[in-house]
């Protein structure tokens, strides 16, 4: 064998089950999930492609197996051998082989460890396919077949039977409690009624513990009736990224339950980018009814605020900033003008990345891949082009609203050793209230 | 008794030399034959006895006799009397009944091996030839006879060589061409619905003069006369090029002498010499006259769609081209069809989808 | 029969009759799968929504100015052979009277010559195209069959034609009888591979980019 040459991809598998099964239970579940607008999509694809020109993980690699549309190939075979509409002429010729266990281990890398989710591919594509929802549907039926990526797996397992997404020997009250005290702020916890149900990033707490006190400062002094819920802590949700439907269901359901139960009007999500989509986009399909409260990232909120008068703002002193949009809220949330609301607020002198607006490049440690160790070097590859397009802005300081984008910088400036230190908006508007 | 060379019996004729000469040259131009070929025409067709000729009619309209009859100058083409020996010709000769059968017998006999047979009309072949006969033979008899003894054997006109109208659908006599029903002698095909009066002459005269038949394009046809289409010498080829179409019959377009190929004008599928050699001895032809080629040299010209009809339209329906409402319900019914086979599909793989959806996909799943 | 009535005959009548039956299926068999419900409230207004899908119809025939350095080129050239084959398809005499037997109705030709010469240059293109897909480390591994034989088919609709326009290989008659067989092929193939994407364009960047104007984002 030859030493040089890269060695073969090794799956992540999850539940006994002969390796045949893994295929048909993948397939089963594509087949159980998939209708009209995803047989569209997959029937429009005319292999131009340009996706890959979008995506930060080919861009950086050259490598063409990181073509966005690739990443769902055995899926579009299975569709179109299994439930296309010439499926059966399909069969009968053997015109498409089916698809095989293998395939999907090898494909295991290509549907996690290198795709934020961040939906920069379904922008560019010519025929208007969305690629980022079928890469998200793929991964549904690799879960179901027990492929999905350990880390992944085993956080989603933990926060759908425990509510908690992250292993801590501190339990997550108390260290609330502790943050609280040590920024002097009250964390309003378990109200039994209120107008706000407030839910925290586990990422915060360990990490970021200001941003969660920003969080609760800003909330007291707009007079919000707002709370903590213990039993719906988190705003994460760990099975968004790794495909498991039913159980992502089950984690935004403890959210709802305890919004319901009280009375909130509002859910805010902090700053975190997928628990937005999980929430304000997917969460109420999942439920299957409307839900009965309005979902709001928290720069949503305070941009209303604003607006309407209660929330002023001091002019921030410093350099020049420029502020990392993170893909879950601007392309695939909407949340665009929100934060320039606030940056114009606080009198900021904001350089714009060039590809602005909801078409620069992700953290690279999106969709879960943050939290696959395997993936490390992939990702710091993959970060590359965002680390240039944020220099180019000359800016001085880095801003963003998501604690998974702060992670990722951090963790990518460690590497490179580069001299930007992600700075929480949230942290910046609550220490300067007016 | 010795026939007279055809030299001797032009002089006898009062035809001098030189218009014999004049005559030779012109044919050789119109052959396109290298130049000083007509000195050798000449001196050939001089020399050569005159030729026994058989003109047999089947199912034909007695066009293509009419047509070689209005050959232009007479007093010229006349000459061909003098070059040929018409012994067998229904409309012309004087005798009938035996005696005409007669004259038919003993040409054959005399000239066994070495005359030429002209066939005038389609031959009916069903029924064992019954659809056809003339004193009490069928023409498909008369045919195998006749060409026993032929030295070659001439289709005149379309119906002859390619089978013509009496061929059109539904065919109702069985009518084949002449190459159907022999193929142990060579066959020139001058087809034409008639065929221009210079290209039967032409074609003759070379035979006469020079011994042997002329080059033969794909479907057995002179290759001088056949070898262009009408539409790549058509005068109003720059019309065509430029995109100007007449679309009716008098409209500015038509007035203004534009292309007919809106009009249905087969030119461009046509193999003949009107555009160049015209008829009436030049005067037009059917394209200057302002109504397109209808194609009646070509075989099937009959069955290949409306003569109105441009030749890109699609040439299938019940008017042998499709009508916007023959398209309409075309594509109606078709659509219907695939539409009830799709809604087939999706139901299947909706219903399984549905049985999918029933099984839990594993209910030790949790426990691992 | 001569090949080129049996060509404008019976095999376009068949051609032309698996054409709509493939396609009406395909579009049937796609359009009454599940649809799911859009539970989660809206950003916009339904009207704002429903006109982003109508604009997205148009602005993804190119690419947003962030991707134009790395892609205008390639969807360039791609539009630039399918401007040439609508023209050559749609404003050549003969070609328009094709049309004028279905619909009833015709418009104005352009010169042949000049359509001789878009052909010619589309011709080129799509050579350079298929040089592309061959080259292209990402084309090359997504193609497959449905690409290259799509290719050859149109390639050898628009190749026959200038044959047969040239009166080059063979009797004019057959050249045509060519083309319009070759014409009819694509027909037959036209429901079955990605030449589909003719009919899927529109709606499949109307429906994601109202689904996107949906929610408030860029589209």
């Amino acid at each position: 064998m030859n030493p040089s040459a890269p060695a073969a991809f090794k799956a992540d598998h999850q539940t006994q089950m002969p390796p045949e099964a893994r295929a048909q239970r993948a397939l089963s579940s594509f087949a159980r999930e998939f209708g009209a607008l995803t047989a569209l999509r997959m029937e429009s694809c005319i292999h131009c492609g340009m996706c890959a020109d979008a995506c930060h993980f080919y861009i950086a690699t050259e490598d063409p197996k990181y073509t966005p549309i690739w990443k769902v190939e055995p899926f579009k075979q299975a569709y179109k051998r299994e439930s296309g509409p010439f499926a059966p002429l399909y069969r009968l010729f053997g015109l498409k082989k089916e698809v095989t266990t293998a395939e999907l281990e090898q494909w295991q890398e290509l549907l996690f460890d290198s795709c934020n989710l961040c939906g920069r591919c379904s922008l560019i594509c010519p025929m208007g396919i969305d690629v980022a929802t079928l890469i998200e549907q793929a991964r549904h039926a690799m879960f179901d077949a027990g492929l999905a990526p350990t880390e992944l797996h085993d956080a989603a397992r933990r926060q759908e039977l425990f509510g908690e997404p992250w292993e801590s020997k501190e339990p997550y009250l108390k260290k609330l409690a502790e943050l609280g005290r040590a920024h002097q702020v009250a964390i309003p916890v378990d109200l039994p009624q209120a107008d706000v149900l407030l839910l925290v990033s586990g990422v915060e707490i360990d990490r970021y513990p200001a941003q969660v006190a920003a969080l609760a400062k800003v909330m007291a002094h707009l007079g919000v009736k707002a709370t903590f819920r213990s039993d719906a802590l988190f705003a994460e949700n760990m099975a968004y990224f790794t495909g498991a439907r039913d159980w992502q269901r089950n984690i935004s359901e403890y959210v709802i339950r305890e919004a319901v139960k009280v009375g909130a009007k509002t859910v805010i999500v902090p700053e975190c980018g997928h628990a937005y989509t999980a929430l304000r986009w997917e969460a109420a399909e999942l439920h299957g009814a409307k839900l009965p409260f309005a979902v709001q990232h928290i720069t949503e909120f305070l941009a209303d605020a604003l607006k309407a008068g209660t929330l002023r703002l001091r002019k921030a002193e410093g350099g020049s900033v420029t502020f990392h949009d993170p893909c879950q809220l601007v392309r695939r949330g909407g949340v665009m003008d929100a934060p320039r609301a606030l940056m114009k607020a606080l009198d900021l002198d904001l350089r714009e990345l060039k590809n602005k607006q909801g078409f620069s490049y992700c953290c690279a440690g999106g969709g879960g891949v943050l939290m696959i160790e395997r993936a490390k070097e992939l990702r710091y590859r993959a970060v590359a082009p965002k680390l240039h397009e944020i220099d180019a802005t000359g800016a001085q300081q880095l801003l963003t609203s998501c604690s998974g984008c702060r992670a990722s910088f951090e963790d990518a400036a460690d590497h490179f050793h580069w001299n930007k230190k992600p700075a929480s908006l949230l942290e910046l508007v609550a220490n300067h209230l007016a | 008794m010795t026939q007279p060379t055809i030299g001797e019996l032009l002089l006898q004729n009062g035809v001098s030399r030189r218009a014999f000469l004049k005559y030779c040259t012109a044919m050789a131009t119109l052959m396109a034959l290298p130049a000083g070929m007509g000195r050798a025409l000449a001196a050939q067709a001089a020399a050569a006895r005159r030729l026994a000729v058989v003109y047999l009619s089947f199912q034909e309209c007695t066009g293509c006799a009419e047509s070689l009859l209005r050959a232009y100058s007479p007093s010229i083409e006349n000459l061909l009397f003098n070059v040929i020996s018409l012994d067998y010709q229904h409309t012309l000769m004087a005798a009938a009944g035996h005696q005409a059968e007669g004259a038919l017998a003993q040409t054959m006999k005399e000239n066994f091996g070495q005359y030429l047979v002209i066939v005038d009309g389609a031959i009916p072949a069903a029924d064992g030839g019954v659809y056809g006969t003339s004193g009490g033979k069928s023409y498909l008899d008369t045919m195998r006879e006749v060409s026993k003894g032929a030295a070659a054997i001439i289709s005149l006109g379309t119906c002859a060589a390619f089978g013509g109208i009496p061929m059109a659908k539904p065919n109702p006599t069985g009518a084949v061409p002449v190459s159907d029903v022999i193929s142990d002698k060579p066959i020139v095909n001058v087809s034409g619905c008639p065929p221009v009066p210079e290209v039967i002459t032409g074609t003759l005269f070379q035979f006469v003069a020079m011994g042997k038949l002329p080059e033969l394009d794909a479907l057995g046809r002179p290759k001088t006369f056949f070898g262009n289409t009408i539409h790549d010498r058509c005068y109003r080829r720059p019309f065509y090029d430029e995109g100007k179409f007449a679309k009716t019959f008098d409209d500015e377009g038509a007035r203004n002498g534009w292309c007919l190929y809106e009009l249905g004008c087969k030119g461009p599928t046509t193999y003949n010499a009107c555009a160049t050699v015209k008829w009436n001895g030049g005067t037009s032809w059917p394209v200057e006259s302002g109504h397109g080629c209808i194609g009646c040299s070509e075989p099937n010209f009959w069955d290949k769609g409306s003569f109105y009809a441009p030749l890109s339209s699609a040439a299938f329906g019940r008017a042998g081209n499709v009508s916007p409402r023959d398209a309409a319900r075309l594509v109606g019914a078709a659509a219907v069809v695939g539409g009830a086979i799709g809604l087939g599909a999706a139901a299947v793989s909706r219903q399984r989808q549905t049985r999918l959806a029933g099984a839990p996909l594993d209910p030790q799943k949790k426990e691992d | 029969m001569d090949l080129l009535s049996f060509a404008r005959g019976p095999a376009l009548q068949f051609a032309l009759v698996v054409f709509f039956i493939g396609v009406a299926w395909r579009i049937v068999g796609i359009t009454l799968l599940r649809t799911g419900r859009l539970l989660s409230e809206p950003r916009t207004s339904l009207g704002k929504a429903l006109f982003g899908g109508f604009v997205t119809m148009g602005s993804r025939s190119w690419p947003h100015p962030e991707f134009v350095g790395r892609t205008g080129a390639g969807e360039a050239l791609g539009y630039s052979y399918h401007i040439g084959l609508f023209i050559v398809v749609l404003a050549f005499g003969p070609h328009i009277q094709t049309w004028a037997g279905f619909l009833g109705f015709d418009w104005p030709a352009l010169p042949s010559g000049v359509i001789t010469i878009i052909s010619v240059i589309t011709f080129a293109l799509l050579l350079a195209v298929l040089f592309r897909r061959l080259t292209h480390r990402v084309l090359r591994l997504l193609s497959n069959f449905d690409d290259y034989f799509s290719w050859f088919i149109t390639t050898l609709v628009i190749v026959t034609g200038l044959l047969a326009t040239a009166h080059f290989g063979a009797r004019y008659e057959t050249l045509l009888g060519l083309h319009v067989l070759s014409f009819d092929v694509l027909l037959l193939w036209f429901p079955f591979g990605k030449l589909m994407h003719a009919f899927y364009i529109m709606p499949s960047r109307a429906i994601n980019g109202y689904l996107l104007a949906r929610k408030g984002a860029p589209s």
